[in-house]
């Protein structure tokens, strides 16, 4: 019995020792697998646990005018930001309270952040204004995985300046654009229109990281490894524009409550001074939060002030177009400066075409002078029998007209000039003839051209056949200190000839002095040379046109002003371009006759019955 | 007369050192940069444990004075007492955490459940060790025994102090284990816990364990009806649970069990804790991150982390050589004393003994076990480790006892 139990005590006594040692074991084997072989998982989870990544937002690039006057500045704006990761949803109406919004509100922007990232944190409250924000700040220890960050918004310090079509404006990144790059985040603002979108890449500057420690209650511990992780953010590149900001005040001021655009460039290198699309928006008011009431107005605005009359504009250019026809007649030979017609007031061929100008005899300079349509027809006539449509399309092209012209701002459009192969196209192969084509000599039809190449076609004739790079940014700074230069080089257009261009440069003058610009155009300071035009419009009231440049030896400035609705360009579009030019060249307005003049002028829009029945008389006309 | 070589110097060591290990972690959990976010009561946590070890070195050399006979003639009045003071505990205690399981004695809190350990060990030990006839072999007897161990723990159950009932229920199969129970029964007798827990991981795996058991029940004791039994307990313990979990229990409440194999089913809720203190220990690495360096324990990732998450702050900033260490010296402060039951002459001083290392290890298992999400989150503290006045003397005393028990094995006999 007693050596039983002793026996029994021994095997009792070695289970329990086994039992003991196999759970140490276990324990110690999980230790080893947790410590050792899953090392790398448990890490880098402490390490998120309790890391936070704060994003640092460069300052963004400023952006200059030409005399070096900032133009476009920064101005602090004060954000709420929340990590979804350590967010806990319970505090939503807490945060809804503090922020003064609906709950639904709050639910629906903290989802957005959960789909963007889980343990990023992203913007839910732009702008918050400076008192809601220190309220948040004073609460933060309540709603952990809220935080805050203080960011910018664009500021613009000439007060007057609009400038809208030109600078742009900036909106968050849409969900598809920050989930294709990766460089973005939710709430990140980028350029949607002007030179913040086409500089976008340059204004941006480069992110920076904070890497920051947080309790389990999202509260800041100060900085990871005091910031040696850290990476600063890098500030945009400015830039300087070749904006001249009393220029573009004018013309914004001129331009004020008409349609229609003006663009001026210098014509020695293609810098653009000023670029006028009417009516502007505000930029201000889409600098900051998205302001959805004014968006939505000027969207559903009819006059579309959103869109870029200056370069998306397309109109036939009507007698504008009558310098570079007379250049191509002289270069193909087909006219000599002293070549001379007959008008008998009108152009006959198939059908009458009516002239305005006086029956007589024309060479090209009076004929430019004059505005003949006649002239114009006969050598369209000439070009289009003797040296073809394309011809004429490649000449025409040559000086940037019907292309692209990469001007430093988004939106720009072709236009038209027509060949066969757009007749074939448009009209069908075989179904066209000469009657489409003569309307192209005097700048009706199928032509359709923006102010911005308008703009082109005055500079390239004023220097004397040099194609220009139009361009707004001359010199891009960036963050250290170092310069990149875009000035673009001029190119001679080959087939043009200085003698023959020297022709049509007088012919223009000729316009100034003689001409229809003779009322609002000449200036006595300044030897002004230009042309005006008239678009027809089926829908109302013809648009006028001016193109112009001076002084005309040696050209400083060249324009094209565009007034839908006009009328006439020589009492619509001319006097501001006269006005634009007095104030470039010479600092100062004399005429405030023609400044009040301007002022008051109002295109009309609608159509009366008095202007439809001269529409009907003068279905091909010219001025 | 008193021979000092006597006294188990090898255990001393041991307890002195695992009082050392919880008085750096506790002083890390709440005097380090993490004390920024605790209130003033708790960072005072680390002194008050230090005035407690005082105490327990003082109860340590007091209770070797202590005539051992006294443990076993006081045992029944001292688990009487016992008995009556839970009973007012219950009526008029203080509520901690959820558990009303604190007696208000003029300045002292006193938690009688950690007495009522010791009160019981000695008691059924006293009682299984009483008379020849007595043995767990008997059923009455082992009625009885298991009796004495489940009043308390009821009582317990009822101050809503789950995790040290269960301290209670691991005594019963092992002591009536010692005390002679058949194999196959002991077997049968902890079966339940085995497939329980395999159950909740997956049902196959609670299956799989039931079958085997019953293999085993079989050639341990080659009994039909305890065979079928066992293996009809198994079945129905494996389709119980799945219709407890799927059916019966709400989705939270199921989450709640579930945590420890699933934490990412509610990274926020239940598997807080769990995801927490894996992720402290994971990270801690080989090294550790250092003392006071833990950014899991500093950054107050952790719950509890002075008392039943304490094991994380040791594998946060000690790393697998500290954690290690810490279950070296719980494992070898175990097995010393089983070592110290194997030696002894007298049955109650044995059965005394394997109580109170049962009641150690169990204790150990859980916590670390909780802590590397190896079992479900109960909460109980690692002792000798974790911050608590009451249980560290409790666990001291308990333990002087064993030396005390140890210490005059010589003269034992006669006390008889």
């Amino acid at each position: 019995m007693h050596s039983r139990n002793k026996i029994r005590t021994q095997t009792s006594l070695r289970v329990i020792q086994v039992c003991i040692i196999v759970l140490g074991l276990i324990i110690l084997g999980r230790l080893f697998q947790l410590q050792i072989l899953n090392y790398d998982t448990y890490n880098p989870l402490s390490r998120e646990n309790s890391l936070r990544q704060e994003v640092v937002n460069p300052a963004r690039g400023l952006i200059y005018d030409r005399n070096g006057n900032l133009i476009v500045d920064n101005q602090p704006i004060y954000t709420i930001t929340v990590t979804p990761a350590s967010y806990d949803p319970k505090n939503t109406p807490i945060l809804a309270e503090l922020m003064d919004v609906p709950v639904e509100e709050v639910k629906k922007r903290v989802q957005e952040a959960r789909d963007y990232s889980y343990y990023r944190s992203s913007r839910i409250f732009t702008e918050v204004d400076f008192e809601t924000f220190s309220i948040i700040q004073e609460s933060i220890w309540q709603l952990p995985g809220v935080g805050h960050q203080i960011e910018s918004k664009r500021d613009y310090p000439v007060d007057s300046l609009k400038a809208s079509h030109i600078l742009g404006y900036l909106r968050e990144v849409s969900k598809e654009e920050y989930l294709r790059t990766q460089s973005y985040h939710l709430g990140d603002r980028t350029g949607k229109s002007g030179l913040e979108m086409a500089y976008e890449e340059h204004l941006r500057g480069t992110i920076g990281t904070n890497y920051i420690k947080v309790n389990a209650m999202g509260q800041n511990m100060g900085s990871y490894q005091d910031g040696a992780i850290d990476e600063s953010p890098k500030k945009g590149s400015d830039l300087y524009t070749t904006i001249d900001t009393e220029l573009q005040l004018l013309a914004e001021d001129l331009m004020q409550g008409k349609e229609g655009a003006v663009v001026a460039i210098n014509p020695d290198n293609g810098a653009v001074l000023s670029m006028v699309s009417a009516p502007e928006y505000n930029i201000r008011k889409l600098s900051g939060r998205l302001d959805r009431t004014y968006w939505d107005s000027i969207n559903a605005d009819t006059t579309n002030p959103l869109y870029n009359r200056a370069i998306s504009g397309k109109q036939p250019p009507g007698s504008t177009f009558k310098p570079l026809m007379a250049l191509m007649g002289l270069e193909l030979g087909i006219i000599t400066p002293q070549t001379e017609i007959d008008n008998p007031g009108y152009y006959s061929r198939g059908r009458r075409y009516n002239d305005l100008a006086d029956p007589g005899k024309y060479d090209v300079g009076k004929a430019l002078q004059e505005s003949s349509n006649t002239f114009f027809f006969w050598l369209m006539d000439k070009i289009a029998t003797q040296q073809g449509l394309d011809k004429w399309h490649e000449l025409a092209t040559s000086f940037g007209l019907g292309q692209l012209n990469n001007i430093d701002i988004p939106n720009e459009v072709t236009g038209t000039i027509p060949d066969s192969t757009f007749f074939n196209r448009v009209l069908g192969e075989g179904k066209w003839g000469i009657g489409d084509q003569l309307s192209l000599g005097v700048g009706q039809g199928f032509v359709a051209v923006s102010p911005l190449q308008m703009a082109l076609v005055a500079a390239q004739i004023g220097n004397s056949g040099y194609k220009v790079q139009p361009h707004f940014v001359s010199t891009i700074r960036q963050n250290d200190g170092t310069t990149m230069l875009t000035n673009p080089e001029k190119e001679k257009i080959d087939w043009v000839d200085p003698q023959d261009i020297a022709v049509v440069k007088d012919g223009m003058r000729r316009v100034v002095t003689d001409g229809s610009g003779r009322y609002y155009a000449n200036l006595d300071s300044v030897k002004v040379a230009g042309k005006t035009g008239t678009a027809q419009n089926p829908h109302g009231q013809d648009h006028g046109w001016f193109i112009s440049f001076a002084p005309v030896d040696d050209p400083k400035i060249a324009l094209a002003v565009l007034v839908e609705n006009g009328g006439y360009g020589s009492i619509s579009a001319a006097p501001i371009a006269s006005l634009l030019i007095e104030q470039y060249l010479t600092g100062e307005i004399d005429r405030s006759y023609v400044y009040n003049y301007v002022k008051t002028f109002e295109p009309r829009k609608q159509i009366t019955d008095e202007d439809e029945e001269e529409n009907l008389d003068d279905q091909s006309q010219g001025t | 007369m008193i021979n000092l070589k006597e006294l188990s110097w090898s255990l001393v060591t041991i307890w002195a050192s695992l009082i050392a290990v919880g008085l750096v972690a506790i002083y890390s959990a709440t005097q380090g940069p993490v004390a920024e976010f605790l209130p003033s009561y708790i960072q005072f946590n680390f002194y008050k444990q230090l005035i407690s070890f005082g105490i327990a070195i003082l109860l340590l050399i007091g209770l070797q004075f202590i005539n051992p006979r006294t443990f076993q003639e006081g045992s029944y009045i001292f688990y009487g007492l016992g008995i009556l003071l839970m009973i007012l505990t219950l009526l008029i205690g203080k509520e901690v955490n959820g558990a009303r399981s604190w007696l208000v004695l003029g300045p002292f809190n006193l938690q009688v459940s950690e007495l009522m350990k010791i009160a019981t060990i000695l008691a059924v030990a006293n009682y299984l060790t009483s008379g020849r006839n007595i043995s767990a072999e008997n059923l009455k007897s082992a009625i009885i025994a298991v009796s004495l161990i489940v009043l308390p723990a009821v009582l317990i159950i009822l101050q809503n102090d789950m995790g040290t009932a269960i301290i209670f229920f691991a005594l019963i199969p092992v002591v009536l284990f010692w005390s002679g129970l058949p194999y196959g029964i002991s077997l049968f007798i902890i079966s339940p816990a085995i497939i329980g827990y395999l159950t909740i991981i997956s049902w196959y795996w609670g299956l799989i364990a039931a079958i085997i058991i019953t293999l085993a029940i079989f050639m341990l004791q080659r009994r039909t009806w305890l065979t079928f039994t066992s293996f009809v307990t198994g079945v129905l313990l494996v389709i119980g649970i799945q219709v407890a979990l799927n059916q019966v229990l709400q989705p939270h409440q199921r989450a709640r069990i579930e945590a420890f194999t699933n934490p990412s089913f509610d990274p926020q809720g239940a598997g807080w804790n769990v995801i927490q203190a894996k992720t402290a220990i994971g990270s801690g690495g080989i090294y550790g991150k250092g003392f006071l360096e833990g950014t899991q324990t500093q950054l107050r990732f952790l719950p509890e982390q002075w008392t039943d998450f304490i094991f994380c702050v040791i594998g946060e900033e000690f790393g697998f050589v500290g954690a290690g260490f810490t279950v070296l010296l719980l494992l070898a402060l175990t097995l010393r004393l089983l070592r110290m039951a194997a030696v002894h002459k007298h049955p109650f001083a044995r059965l005394v003994i394997v109580g109170v290392l049962t009641v150690f290890f169990t204790h150990f298992f859980i916590n670390v076990g909780s802590a590397t999400g190896l079992l479900p989150v109960i909460g109980i503290p690692l002792p000798f480790i974790s911050y608590g006045g009451s249980a560290l003397i409790t666990n001291t005393l308990m333990l002087g006892i064993c030396l005390n028990l140890d210490f005059y094995k010589r003269q034992f006999s006669i006390y008889r």
